[in-house]
């Protein structure tokens, strides 16, 4: 068996990461999820003042390193 | 549990297909008018090459828009649970841990193409105009909705 190269194993941890947190974001939304959904955490996270300016800001630092370099 | 005093239609989960409060004809028009400007918007801003001053600015304005509307005048805002179930919080938390955990090995080892990092991955995919025009256009409705948080 060849071996697998360390960018396979790089790129399938990626999506393990990925598709945990799309299975979860479903399993969150089912009736009486103990899960919250992005949406109640985030909003969590967002009941300070600070939370809510650190929340857009890392919102704000993502569009600004995917679509302006 | 993840508990929510008094949650938005919108945001029950279970229940989030039932986009039920109804709408007039107006206001469905204005929000497809809106949403019409901001694909437009998104495709002007994709157009624009990387590193550029028409790509900054293309991010500044939206930024400063969010920012403004959250500190001078917030919308209605979805109220947040008062408390999160911590179990079913650290199920995020352990993704959340892998994925950047993940991400500062490939960045610490900077050796692409053996160890990319996510966004040496995303990059090539936002290549296509049409892609990054999405992209862009899901980048701004997320920032309406986190306002509304």
């Amino acid at each position: 068996m060849p071996p697998i190269p360390t960018r396979a194993i790089t790129i399938a941890g990626f999506a393990v990461a990925v598709v945990a947190m799309i299975v979860l974001e479903i399993l969150a939304r089912r009736p009486g999820s103990r899960i919250p959904t992005v949406g109640q955490w985030l909003g969590y996270l967002m009941r300070p003042k600070i939370g809510r300016a650190l929340v857009l800001a890392g919102w704000w630092w993502l569009g600004w390193h995917y679509f302006a370099r | 549990m993840a508990t929510n005093p008094a949650p938005a239609r919108s945001d029950q989960p279970g229940r989030w297909w039932q986009v039920a409060r109804p709408r007039r004809p107006a206001h469905l028009a204005l929000l497809a008018l809106i949403f019409a400007g901001l694909a437009v918007y998104a495709w002007v801003v994709a157009a624009a090459a990387p590193f550029s001053r028409g790509a900054l600015v293309g991010v500044v304005i939206p930024g400063a828009v969010v920012g403004l509307v959250a500190s001078v005048r917030p919308p209605e805002r979805i109220p947040p649970p008062a408390e999160l179930d911590m179990i079913g919080m650290s199920y995020w938390v352990i993704c959340l841990a892998v994925f950047f955990e993940w991400e500062a090995s490939a960045w610490r080892d900077s050796s692409w193409p053996w160890h990319p990092s996510f966004t040496n991955l995303i990059d090539p995919l936002l290549g296509p105009h049409l892609v990054k025009t999405g992209a862009i256009l899901v980048w701004l409705l997320a920032g309406w909705a986190l306002v509304r948080r």
